[in-house]
């Protein structure tokens, strides 16, 4: 989104902290009582300290356009974002149930195709979707998950509702500034810190941990398998991450050069001491770099032979190659009946709504309202050929009606949402900002959800673009327990 | 410890202590030149041959003037023997594995990365060589302090190590060899400065000072090359810096192929100074322990860095 197109929608929207009549919100009155004792010289004091803190902490990312300086700070703003306790418990529960049913969904896709035969959701848009890879099939990962790393997108409409933006079934990143921001936070505010009962987010790399151990396969040493991440290395944008994690998990960070497939179909890493067998890999490089003989001939980042040793079952991979498949935008509209389908539950989170353009009264209306609505190509992520309806021209509304009526099937449209906002501080004063917020679910043996997530925030007035590429920062997420 | 991390950290031990000697060496050797008469024919082409970079400077079509020279050797980016050179590569070893290495040393390798960049282009041309060599030297004196200091002394620190004292070793012996195949070939030169020429391939592994302490002689070939091969304490002795190769292989896993090799590297100084003043002896020597060392360095990437064998 152009900077130009990106209007004040601040108007409409709900804000996480404060409410219609301009008093805080419940769980927030300490928290905003805080920031509006503070004079506006002290604010930006605190945010200078922020900022060194992160310099001094090393909490880096990669802007890729960046030439030689590849390491940035990571941008942070001093003002957590809270939520009420029993708020999340709602949520949490529903992104366990997204996440249940989504792998069921995977794993039905590559054996059985039960919701297929039974035209929930139609063969076609699997078949035809690129991430659904054919050498998955017949494939059981260990507990039938598929998808153990999810980071899904929430966001809150102006009406208050939180819906699912993406699920981020892939190479979901960002877990570690999440945990950074926490520890960042703590140093410069330790008092506010004590008014507060805040859940802590710090368990996570030890959950991260044990569900890779629990679905290391079972001729491995179950106590302390041997388990690596894979990084495609130091140029990546988020290679911090994969750093961070390796190192907090107490795992060997790992390029595809450092690990071999021996002729027992078995993953080995090059260390000191000979050849290792490796039990699990979490992998941070996407299904088609993974392995050459099976995908991208010409990737170097991957490990020839892994799919052998993975469908030997003499390995897990997280997230399993193929979990892609449920992460395109066609099938995200199915989520509610996939939901329904596996668990005979309704969906306790909503999806935003969504047109499927290959539906022909569904087309029309999208044709008929384009200049209101968001356009997204089906297969695409990171927000490449995306039509924003209001902060277009008349002439790119032609562009994409022709692009629609060629190939509708390959196009969804959903609503243009006014993002919520929370007070952020901008040049040394509060001011709402618009954000969203990317928990983390983990699915091994068991579930589980971070407490929050991360947020991100559109620093500049009126945009909606969180990506910290193009200047958006973050927050510190805090879930307020409630309950006494 | 990943075969992948072990290598760039060996590199790491390599790159600096070449780095270091390169420094070294160029400043000795602008001290050397001018205390020699124009036509004895010592030129600053000798300095590239000791580098074993020969062919490729030739190749280059570069001619023989002090400038092309010390360009070559010192701030030319696309030469392999480089001051530069080096150091941008320690540094790019050492950014892949700065979990593994002290936080300070990646600091300071950084700063000497850029120091080396901004100045080495001036000090080829002569202003402030000295200085800027200088500095270069005790920027990488204080990157091995950091290790010594700050590092758990565990298997990356064996690895820094042991790239070191092997760059060091290959080092002395280049330059003994050079010493030897120039005095063969100038005799009349050898006669009337041997002494001076000797004095300056002791001071070029900065073993001056610790030769007249330890040695007391007047300054002969065969005792300067008993010096710098088989001394045991001259920390820039051949044999020195394979026992010191040999400790820190021993402390690792499977060390058994590469401690033969270095075995047999040090079997080859015992007698080399008395080989002197047959220059041809002494060269052929030289050659067999470079032959030698070459092939350490290939035992220990193959055991280590691509191990083919499980655990």
């Amino acid at each position: 989104m152009r900077d130009s197109d990106a209007r004040d929608a601040a108007g409409g929207s709900y804000d996480e902290l404060i409410a219609d009549d301009g008093s805080p919100r419940d769980h927030a009155r300490r928290l905003l009582d805080f920031f509006a004792s503070m004079p506006a010289a002290e604010l930006a004091a605190s945010q200078l300290a922020v900022d060194r803190t992160i310099a001094d902490m090393g909490i880096s990312f990669t802007v890729y356009s960046d030439g030689d300086n590849i390491d940035r700070a990571w941008p942070l703003d001093v003002v957590p974002r809270a939520m009420p306790g029993s708020e999340w418990d709602h949520i949490e529960a529903g992104l366990k149930q997204r996440l249940q049913a989504l792998n069921l969904f995977i794993d039905d896709l590559y054996n059985e195709r039960r919701i297929l035969a039974d035209r929930v959701v139609p063969a076609e848009v699997i078949d035809s979707s690129k991430n659904y890879l054919a050498p998955c099939r017949g494939m059981r990962p260990a507990h039938g998950v598929w998808a153990h790393i999810c980071g899904t997108d929430l966001v809150r409409g102006g009406d208050g509702t939180v819906y699912v933006l993406e699920d981020n079934l892939r190479v979901p990143s960002g877990v570690s500034y999440m945990l950074e921001n926490r520890n960042v936070i703590k140093r410069v505010f330790p008092s506010l810190f004590r008014n507060h009962r805040i859940r802590p987010v710090d368990e996570y790399t030890t959950s991260l941990s044990a569900m890779l151990t629990s679905i290391a396969p079972a001729s491995s040493d179950r106590n302390s398998p041997n388990i690596v991440v894979l990084t495609p290395g130091i140029y990546n944008s988020a290679y911090f991450e994969h750093s961070y994690l390796a190192q907090a998990m107490g795992a060997e960070l790992v390029e595809g050069s450092d690990l071999l497939v021996d002729s027992d179909d078995c993953v080995y890493m090059r260390s000191v001491e000979g050849l290792r067998r490796v039990d699990a890999i979490y992998r941070r490089i996407d299904d088609v770099f993974i392995d050459p003989h099976e995908f991208r001939a010409d990737s170097v980042l991957g490990v020839p032979g892994i799919m052998r040793a993975w469908r030997a079952g003499n390995v897990a991979i997280a997230n399993a190659p193929g979990s892609g498949v449920a992460d395109d935008k066609v099938v995200y509209s199915y989520v509610p009946d996939i939901v329904r389908y596996y668990l005979a539950e309704e969906p306790i989170l909503a999806n935003v709504p969504t047109w499927r353009c290959s539906d022909a009264d569904a087309l029309g209306y999208v044709l008929d309202h384009l200049p209101e609505l968001v356009v997204k190509p089906a297969n695409e992520s990171g927000g490449y050929g995306m039509l924003i309806g209001p902060h277009s021209t008349a002439a790119e509304h032609d562009d994409f009606r022709r692009k629609l009526r060629e190939d509708p099937r390959n196009y969804i449209a959903q609503p243009t949402l006014s993002l919520s906002t929370a007070p952020t501080c901008c040049d040394g004063l509060l001011e709402p900002r618009h954000l969203d917020l990317r928990p983390f679910v983990l699915q091994g043996e068991e579930l589980s959800v971070t407490a929050g997530g991360l947020t991100r925030v559109a620093m500049r007035k009126g945009s909606l673009v969180v990506n910290s590429s193009q200047g958006g920062g973050s927050k510190d997420t805090w879930i307020i327990e409630d309950k006494r | 410890m990943l075969s992948r991390a072990a290598e760039r950290v060996y590199w790491i031990g390599r790159y600096l202590e070449r780095a270091e000697n390169t420094a070294r060496i160029v400043q000795q050797y602008s001290q050397l030149l001018l205390d020699m008469p124009a036509d004895v024919g010592v030129s600053w082409a000798e300095l590239v041959r000791i580098f074993g970079a020969a062919d490729h400077f030739q190749l280059s079509g570069y001619d023989q003037s002090e400038d092309t020279v010390l360009d070559f050797l010192l701030a030319d980016r696309a030469s392999p023997v480089s001051l530069v050179w080096s150091i941008r590569r320690a540094r790019d070893n050492l950014r892949n594995t700065r979990d593994l290495l002290p936080q300070e040393a990646w600091e300071s390798v950084n700063e000497l990365n850029h120091y080396a960049a901004e100045q080495l282009s001036g000090a080829a041309r002569g202003d402030d060589r000295f200085e800027t060599l200088s500095e270069c030297i005790a920027r990488c004196l204080q990157l091995n302090g950091a290790f010594d200091g700050t590092m758990s002394h565990e298997m990356p620190f064996r690895f820094l190590r042991l790239g070191q004292h092997l760059e060091r070793a290959d080092m002395t012996s280049r330059i003994l060899d050079v010493a030897a195949t120039y005095i063969q070939f100038n005799k009349p030169v050898a006669r009337r400065y041997g002494s001076v020429l000797w004095t300056n391939i002791l001071r070029s592994v900065s073993g001056f000072q610790m030769y007249r302490q330890y040695r007391q002689a007047e300054i002969v070939g065969r005792d300067v090359i008993d010096f710098l091969a088989c001394d045991t304490g001259f920390p820039r002795a051949i044999a020195r810096c394979l026992s010191r190769a040999t400790y820190n292989a021993a402390l690792l896993p499977r060390s058994s192929a590469t401690r033969d090799v270095l075995d047999e590297a040090t079997a080859l100084l015992e007698d080399l100074p008395s080989l002197h003043p047959d220059a041809d002896a002494v060269s052929a020597r030289l050659d067999e322990l470079q032959r030698r060392l070459g092939r350490a360095h290939q035992t220990l990437c193959d055991t280590w860095f691509l191990p083919t064998e499980t655990q």
